[in-house]
């Protein structure tokens, strides 16, 4: 699976390839090539969040992801939607404090105070108007949260709904508000956990064309989509729309990828696009450790391998912003290195 | 350190124990703790008149304190306890648990009356029957219970839960008339039958009866509106105590809600 690419394959003339060789093209002389694909030797670059995970519980599965799909819905980006949110995994009702079935769900922001604002719109807008659903903190209790000062608000201020009928309830120590509705009760636990989380792992993937890009990014999200603790929070778990930091627009705090656009090849001075590439798709994780997220792009990169050249993917890059970003660096090489990725 | 007192003789009057506590004695040599004093009606005397004093220092002994003995002229066991762990082996008099605000008070008899009255925290198990005005509050005082688990796994008497703020009281058997009356909020679970005028000026709180279906007063009207998330919640937590309460979640439900003479919120929650 993970033979180097001959040299008449467009990853083995990648492989070969050199900034004086391409005008415009980045040195990939020490990229490693696997199954035909070049991995990039670079970094993805992540950032501190702050995160929370709340469990979503409905009648069924049904109407539970209704309510987990609207509350997740605009939070693709911290850039403009506050905050980065997605379903996590779901639950069967075994797992679940009132016994059916719903989903996980992670949020992260840029700070804790923003991250409150988010979970008491989102919650109060998209899971209590849901028909039968419930919410629950997501992480397991530690008896310290208010000591730490890492508790947030969920059914809190939710409560107020109610209108005077809300009713606490304190069970084996947690409170629960139960606010009454028109399908009987809304039960939300009073507050949910914060935790300190790493955002904007990512991977790029450089293919031939269209659909075998789309079949690659897809693949790489069902993969990630098997670990805890990540979730991909653009559309589909992918983003064509991949941006650098900073514009020539003194407004905009981030602005197109140039350099991974095909469009541009040969039109900016620092393209990676090579000419076999057509379309290049981003997925970007967040999770809630370091580790997480390196295990969620290290599932998504084995998933692009082996797939492969036959399959039309070229390069796997990743965002490397020059340290303007984040402390977390995610070398691909490493990362493959690391879990025994290569052969 | 464990220290176990052994009853010598059954007071003429009346003894109240406020003040022995597993804080209070630690570090205490055995004849300190046989010098300490208690109250005997009108008397103030020394522990050793009444207990045999044993101290155990073993690393392993856990931090508690035993009675061995019938103790039902004994009050205050337990009084405003914090931490540590005391067990009656026999019966307490009132008051037992009282005021207790963390630790674990066991009496493996019964206790009298006022047990767990205005208790805040911790955990007070009786495996007996206990008096009138368990979980409630002492005299004069506005709100009763308001905090921690009170598991009662014989009878308990009338006035269960008078003025109860919060926490849960479980009580295995029969209760006696007024169970949970001007309740203000809190859950509370009735294994056997209750007596008369159940729920009584109640305001908010959830009474379960696993047992006989209670009489419901008119100012009670039945609940039409679905409540199974809480319910589930509720019941999982019951379910851990055993006994009647073993396989509450899988149970149906049926609810009443009320006093609406009061604030009308609470809850009376008939097992199907």
């Amino acid at each position: 699976m993970t033979t180097p690419a001959p040299p008449n394959t467009p990853a083995g003339a990648a492989a070969r390839a050199s900034t004086s060789e391409r005008p415009g093209t980045r040195p990939v002389s020490e990229a490693r090539i696997l199954n035909g694909v070049v991995i990039d030797d670079t970094f993805a670059e992540a950032f501190p969040m702050k995160a929370t995970r709340i469990l979503i519980t409905a009648h069924n599965l049904t109407w539970a992801r209704h309510a987990a799909v609207s509350a997740t819905g605009f939070a693709t980006s911290v850039i403009a939607c506050g905050c980065e949110a997605g379903i996590e995994a779901e639950i069967g009702p075994d797992d679940t404090p009132d016994g059916r079935p719903g989903y996980s769900v992670l949020f992260f922001s840029m700070s804790g105070k923003e991250l409150a604002k988010q979970i008491e719109r989102r919650v109060g807008q998209c899971v209590l108007t849901c028909p039968t659903t419930a919410v629950f903190a997501g992480f397991p209790r530690t008896g310290n949260e208010r000591a730490e000062g890492e508790v947030i608000g969920l059914g809190r201020n939710l409560r107020f709904f109610g209108d005077g009928w809300q009713i606490s309830k304190v069970i084996n120590g947690v409170r629960y508000w139960r606010i009454p509705v028109m399908d009987g009760e809304f039960v939300a636990q009073e507050t949910t956990t914060l935790t300190k989380a790493v955002g904007g792992g990512n991977l790029l993937i450089l293919a031939t064309d269209t659909d075998a890009a789309l079949l690659l990014a897809e693949a790489a999200v069902r993969a990630m989509r098997r670990l805890p603790n990540v979730v991909m929070p653009f559309p589909g778990g992918v983003v064509r729309s991949g941006s650098k930091v900073g514009s020539k627009y003194a407004a905009l705090r981030a602005s197109t990828n140039a350099a991974f656009c095909p469009g541009l090849y040969g039109l900016t001075a620092d393209s990676e696009i090579t000419p076999d590439v057509h379309c290049v798709l981003e997925i970007v994780i967040d999770g809630l450790t370091e580790a997480d997220v390196g295990a969620a792009m290290l599932a998504g990169m084995r998933a692009c391998i082996e797939i492969g050249a036959d399959g039309g993917l070229r390069r796997i890059s990743a965002g490397n912003y020059g340290g303007k970003l984040g402390p977390y660096l995610f070398h691909l090489h490493r990362l493959l290195d690391m879990q025994g990725g290569e052969s | 350190m464990s220290v176990r007192l052994t009853l010598k003789r059954v007071p003429a009057l009346r003894v109240d124990l406020r003040g022995v506590a597993p804080a209070a004695l630690q570090g205490l040599s055995t004849a300190r703790i046989e010098r300490l004093t208690v109250t005997h009606g009108m008397q103030t005397l020394a522990l050793a008149e009444f207990f045999a004093v044993a101290r155990d220092d073993a690393d392993e002994a856990a931090d508690e304190l035993v009675f061995e003995g019938e103790l039902a002229r004994f009050d205050r066991i337990g009084w405003q306890l914090t931490d540590g762990r005391i067990v009656v082996e026999g019966s307490a008099g009132d008051y037992v648990g009282a005021c207790m605000s963390g630790g674990e008070v066991h009496v493996r008899g019964s206790a009298g009356l006022l047990a767990a009255c205005e208790m805040a925290g911790g955990k007070l198990r009786i495996d007996g029957d206990v008096g009138d005005y368990a979980a409630s509050s002492l005299p004069g005082s506005m709100d009763g219970m308001r905090g921690g688990t009170l598991i009662v796994r014989g009878a308990a008497g009338d006035r269960f839960a008078d003025r109860m703020r919060r926490g849960t009281a479980v009580v295995f058997d029969d209760v006696g008339d007024f169970l949970a009356s001007r309740l203000v909020a809190g859950t509370i679970a009735i294994g056997g039958r209750a007596g008369a005028h159940i729920g009584y000026g109640m305001r908010r709180g959830s009474v379960v009866f696993v047992g006989a279906a209670p009489g419901v007063a008119p100012t009670f009207v039945p609940a039409l509106g679905d409540a199974s998330v809480a319910w589930q919640l509720l019941a999982r937590d019951l379910a851990s105590h055993g006994g009647p309460f073993a396989g509450l979640p899988a149970r149906r439900i049926r609810r009443h809600l009320g006093d609406l003479s009061s604030d009308g919120k609470g809850e009376l929650i008939a097992v199907l």
